[in-house]
């Protein structure tokens, strides 16, 4: 077990050096730079401005020493200044977002499990039922309707017609900050957020539990006389679950997506709309700091999904 | 005795938390404390908090800090602000600035000509990361005869100097003398306690959220009126108009067609103004397929402009023959390049457009990357094919667009015409960068690479006449000569929108080029009884 940890972590840390050089190259090769995303082009800077504003940024430099520059000072925990943001530095940027993302996934992932994996129990235990019919017919509207649409919709019936909840931000401003009004703000984007996941999560769920109604030892269970409930939460269920933690750890990469769109239209203060936001100023040094922060995150939940496989299926062996 | 089993209790705490939350959205801030989305739109640039390192916010910015002159709120006139009165000498090489005793800056200091030296000074510092080094270049030295007297020296005359000053922010010397200049622009100062002389101080900042400011109880002008003023951030402005139809805003730029969703809605006032911004198609002198002057009075009157304007724009534009439409620079003797496709044929057959380009596509670069863009260009588009010139609008990001116009050595494929704005106004002069010869890349934001002698000289005239009249007189020469060589397609120059609450009071907003530096009167603003 350790000795599968070790290699995942080092093949982790290759991972990441490559993801940087791909950004690195990758953001380089985008028309545009930090300096021409400063630029207004209906007032534009003279070009005395332009050149000084890019040496104090460091553009003038060569590419290779930009990137050497910039990894030697990621390896020592320095992911440099953002171009924006008053030059703050993109560890505290990125650590102070970091919360309000986990809020916001967190919730929104614990809604969507819980959501789906009842809604997919009840669906496969009535299988067929007109029960199973909505509820497949809701879950194909889940899936199908994109997050940015859903979320555009929620915000414009719950916030602005309805006034049931605010229309954006993490809280009132102005106000002291309040674990309720928080709560206030988070529930229509976790609500947005779990749809699509609930929904995939329910279709797994679903197909795996009337799988496993249909295996030998469900049928041994019934015939001994167990009852019902427990022949679904205790024989069946444990059994479906293997295929639907490897749905919620495969797809906690894609929420990172969903939570990009949701965070803009909800203006939620965290990774997604840091990255967005630095994507439109060309903020190198931010975009890199925020992927390679991501993709930290998604390497871990993985070999964490990897590990909670072992523990909920005792034939899966670690090497 | 009534008991509750674990799952009645956690119905109950469920239903208590969905009937807390659905019963009020949200908390909201105190009923004299005014929200805005200060920073949406072209004039706004959230998370700017450094005003020399500002290319735009300056709405905002001025509600906390000041600048010595400012315009009056339509543009017409600059005005004193710190500065009580100005008095430039007879050629424009000096000018006095004469300051308002008994100012103090946010922590009780006094607000002296000292602060003004350093100001200029620190400005002129790229080092700072300002970006006034370049445009305050012709101060060559700032002297304080008194503590109430400043006096900006020149090296040559500038008869748009006030203009700049519009923007420049007064900052304290006492503050800031002391921090290193190099990374200047880093320094938490201007995000955790900066200081001004403007009608509201500093609270605080919640990182891409919002920013909040109270009032200043000992302003120049008096104590406001509101408590304080917040500028919430949105990611867009539909977002904005959203939080201001939820109640949760009162006042955000708004895009021409939102604007008109609020027409008849008593809660809201609709503000228009002259953005000052000229939209035209650029054409790529670089090139050789606009040479012939009638090639390009062909694509005017391909155009129907008033057309557009009025089926798509929905009358939020007004036509442009020339670089300006304001009274005082516009001769009334302009060639209008009335719609006539007819004449667009006969001038591209005249000028052998067959040879030149024929039906070959051409890109038509934008950044402006707007629904509403994009049907005005396809429109164009087609006006265009009809008469034979065949074009392929291109909508990109701000940066990707300079990124291509300011490349080097540029790659003219990619840009053989631009759909774009260019600020005209209020001075007048604001047009040089873009247009003169000698501003073509590097020098300045001649990326259309024009080569006009004509036009050279009428501009550099205008801008070196000391004389008022003279100078106005000159920017009219300006216009005819480029009503007349067409180096752009002038098209129109948009009308922009705010919204804000009917409940306020003395509210005053214009669509000002970067967001300002004019006269908001912030301090009269209030919520009405």
């Amino acid at each position: 077990m350790l000795y599968y940890v070790a290699r995942r972590v080092a093949a982790a840390g290759l991972m990441l050096i490559a993801l940087s050089v791909l950004m690195f190259g990758l953001l380089r090769m985008t028309p545009g730079d930090p300096v021409s995303a400063y630029i207004d082009p209906a007032a534009p800077m003279t070009e005395a401005d332009v050149a000084a504003l890019r040496h104090r940024l460091g553009l003038d430099r060569s590419l290779p020493v930009q990137y050497l520059a910039w990894a030697e000072a990621a390896i020592h925990g320095d992911l440099g200044y953002s171009t924006q943001h008053e030059r703050a530095p993109v560890r505290a940027l990125v650590a102070e977002r970091a919360g309000p993302t986990l809020l916001l996934m967190g919730s929104g992932l614990l809604l969507a499990t819980i959501g789906g994996l009842c809604f997919g129990i009840i669906s496969a235990v009535r299988a067929n039922t007109l029960l199973d019919v909505v509820l497949a017919s809701l879950s194909a509207l889940g899936i199908s309707a994109p997050v940015f649409l859903v979320a555009l919709i929620g915000l414009f019936v719950f916030a602005v017609r309805l006034g049931w909840a605010p229309a954006g931000g993490i809280a009132a401003p102005g106000v002291p900050l309040t674990p309720g009004d928080v709560l206030a703000h988070l529930v229509l984007p976790a609500s947005v957020f779990a749809i699509t996941q609930m929904t995939m999560t329910m279709r797994f769920m679903r197909g795996a539990l009337l799988e496993a109604l249909g295996q030998d030892y469900v049928r041994t269970a019934r015939a001994k006389g167990v009852a019902e409930v427990s022949v679904i939460l205790k024989h069946a269920l444990r059994n479906a679950l293997l295929p639907v933690v490897t749905l919620v750890g495969a797809s906690l990469g894609a929420a990172v997506g969903g939570a990009i769109f949701i965070e803009s239209v909800f203006n939620w203060p965290g990774m997604g709309l840091l990255l967005v936001n630095a994507v439109e100023a060309r903020d190198y040094p931010l975009i890199m700091g925020a992927a390679l922060v991501i993709g930290a995150c998604v390497l871990i939940v993985n070999l964490l999904t990897d590990l909670l496989y072992a523990a909920i299926d005792p034939r899966i062996a670690l090497r | 005795m009534f008991i509750l089993t674990r799952r009645d209790s956690m119905a109950l705490a469920i239903g208590i938390g969905i009937a807390a939350t659905a019963g009020r959205a949200s908390a909201q801030p105190s009923r004299n404390v005014l929200v805005g989305g200060f920073d949406v739109g072209p004039g706004g640039y959230p998370g700017n908090f450094n005003p020399l390192a500002a290319t735009a916010g300056f709405q905002w910015l001025n509600l906390y800090y000041d600048t010595l002159v400012l315009y009056d709120g339509k543009l017409e006139t600059i005005q004193g602000s710190l500065a009580q009165r100005v008095e430039p000498n007879a050629d424009k090489t000096a000018y006095t600035f004469h300051l308002l005793p008994d100012v103090t800056w946010h922590d009780g200091q006094p607000f002296t000509s000292a602060d003004v030296a350093f100001t200029i000074e620190l400005a002129k510092d790229s080092r700072s990361g300002s970006i006034f080094a370049s445009r305050l270049g012709d101060i060559a030295r700032v002297t304080t005869p008194d503590p109430l007297t400043a006096v900006f020296e020149l090296s040559k005359p500038s008869g748009a100097l006030l203009d700049i000053i519009t923007k420049l922010m007064m900052l304290p010397k006492h503050a800031l003398e002391s921090l290193p200049r190099d990374g200047l622009d880093r320094n938490p100062w201007w995000v955790k306690t900066p200081i001004g002389t403007g009608p509201f101080s500093f609270v605080r900042y919640e990182t891409d959220q919002f920013v909040e400011l109270k009032a200043n109880p000992a302003y120049r002008k008096g104590k406001p009126k509101l408590d304080g003023v917040i500028n919430r951030y949105f990611k867009n402005s539909a977002n904005a108009v959203d939080a201001l139809r939820a109640g949760e805003i009162q006042f955000s730029y708004v895009e021409a067609d939102e604007a008109r969703s609020f027409q008849g809605n008593q809660a809201f006032r609709i503000v228009p103004g002259n953005s000052w911004v000229m939209n035209y198609i650029g054409f790529n002198h670089a090139t050789s397929f606009w040479a012939d002057v009638r090639v390009r009075r062909a694509v005017m009157q391909a155009i129907n402009r008033q057309a557009l304007v009025t089926s798509i724009l929905k009358g939020a534009a007004e036509l442009s023959n020339s670089v300006y439409i304001a009274a005082p620079v516009t001769p009334a003797d302009l060639d209008p390049y009335p719609y006539d496709p007819a004449k667009a044929r006969q001038l591209l057959q005249d000028a052998g457009w067959d040879k030149i380009n024929g039906s070959k596509p051409l890109a038509w670069l934008t950044y402006y990357n707007t629904p509403l863009v994009e049907n005005l260009m396809a429109a164009m588009q087609a006006m265009l094919a009809e008469v034979g010139i065949h074009v392929v609008p291109r909508l990109v990001d701000v940066a990707t667009y300079n990124g291509i116009v300011y490349a080097r050595p540029p790659d003219l494929a990619q840009f053989p015409l631009v759909y774009a704005g260019a600020q005209n106004g209020p001075e007048p002069g604001a047009i040089n960068m873009y247009i003169n010869e000698s501003q073509i890349p590097p020098n300045g934001a001649n990326i259309m690479r024009i080569q006009d002698a004509a036009l050279n000289t009428a501009l550099n005239a205008a801008l070196g006449e000391p004389d008022d009249a003279k100078r106005i007189a000159g920017f009219q020469d300006v216009a005819r000569v480029f009503n007349r060589d067409l180096p752009w397609a002038p098209l129109w120059v948009g009308t922009r929108y705010g919204i804000i609450a009917s409940d306020v009071a003395n509210f005053v907003w214009t669509p000002a080029p970067s967001g300002g530096g004019y006269d908001q009167q912030a301090e009269r603003w209030a919520f009405a009884a």
